[in-house]
């Protein structure tokens, strides 16, 4: 069964910025929401969110961990 | 909303009931933890296991919010918690006994923890203040229980293989039990509904039927042709039959009790 990688973004408070705590392997949307919020649960946040990496398209780079993901999603 | 129950003034077969309710409920949440506690290694994935870990955190720390419901009643929770005997517990019969596959495993977080949400829901919206204001943040929990289920539910049912069947299989055991129990309309159901506790026992039934309709097609069920379980124990206001004896030693933590804090 296929699973794909979704980064995970949180900001503690209303205001703060949006920082990348993490990853998840899940092979939907839903798991994926499930996964972090269980996984990284080491604080209260405001608020959670999670990206597909195939959702995230390089700008400047032609290497790197986002250009991977593109890649092998066109495979 | 229902008025606010007066329980001082509750006595006699409808506080036994408000009493078999809570326990029902109580004993099912910490069945439902220790059924999830031995997936927190093995499951499909790391992030698997890490959410059914999570999940019987969830579980048990309603199970402790439920059981000190009965001190509204003036009831001490801890003899409940720790001293009966397996053939009291009230827990849902998909409950019983371990499931050997993460399948099985599956179908209860999808179905039996679907019909404690139900039953909840009722609940939260009823007559008893405790349960008005303690249960709402447990429904907001279940929330990813809920997800994670039918996600992986609608995983497995679509997989190749036997997963489908053992699936379809799981399902068609655990439903009748489900659905007496969320359905329940014995003479202490109906108590309850009288006393404003929870809603018709046609609603609650309505309500499950909806819930899991989706889901359960997929593996090529009709909810609306499946029949509640008609084995009820009225005592405990369950289908009939018990745990298994080594859930009921965790539950009641027989193996711990020289560490009992309370």
């Amino acid at each position: 069964m296929k699973e794909f990688v979704y980064d995970v973004f949180t900001r503690k408070e209303r205001g703060d910025r949006l920082q990348h705590v993490g990853y998840v392997d899940a092979f939907d949307d839903e798991t994926a929401k499930v996964y972090a919020w269980t996984t990284y649960d080491e604080e209260k946040w405001f608020e959670m969110c999670v990206v597909k990496r195939t959702n995230v398209l390089p700008v400047n780079r032609t290497d790197g961990l986002f250009v991977e993901a593109q890649k092998a999603a066109h495979v | 909303m229902s008025e606010t129950l007066d329980t001082s003034t509750l006595e006699g077969a409808n506080r036994d009931a408000l009493v078999r309710l809570i326990i029902s409920l109580a004993d099912s949440k910490r069945l439902m933890g220790i059924r999830y506690s031995d997936w927190t290694l093995g499951a499909p994935s790391i992030e698997t296991g890490v959410s059914t870990a999570s999940m019987t955190q969830d579980e048990w720390g309603h199970a402790r919010l439920l059981y000190a419901m009965l001190k509204q009643l003036g009831i001490d929770p801890s003899p409940v918690e720790h001293d009966r005997p397996g053939e009291e517990f009230a827990s849902l019969s998909a409950l019983d006994h371990e499931r050997g596959d993460w399948v099985g495993t599956v179908a209860l977080i999808a179905l039996a923890d679907e019909a404690l949400s139900t039953m909840l829901r009722s609940f939260a919206e009823g007559s008893f203040e405790v349960a008005r204001t303690r249960v709402p943040k447990m429904l907001a929990e279940e929330e990813f229980h809920a997800s994670l289920g039918a996600a992986w539910y609608r995983r497995l049912a679509a997989a190749e293989g036997e997963a489908a069947g053992l699936l379809r299989s799981a399902t068609e055991e655990m439903l009748p039990g489900l659905l007496a129990w969320a359905g329940a309309n014995d003479a202490a159901a109906r108590a309850m509904v009288d006393a404003g506790v929870i809603g018709p026992a046609e609603d609650r039934l309505s309500a499950f039927r909806d819930a899991v309709r989706d889901l359960v097609a997929l593996v090529g069920m009709d909810i609306n042709t499946v029949e509640p379980a008609t084995d009820w124990d009225e005592v405990r206001g369950r289908a009939s039959g018990r745990p298994d004896e080594e859930a009921c030693e965790r539950a009641r933590g027989d193996r711990n009790r020289a560490l009992l804090v309370e």
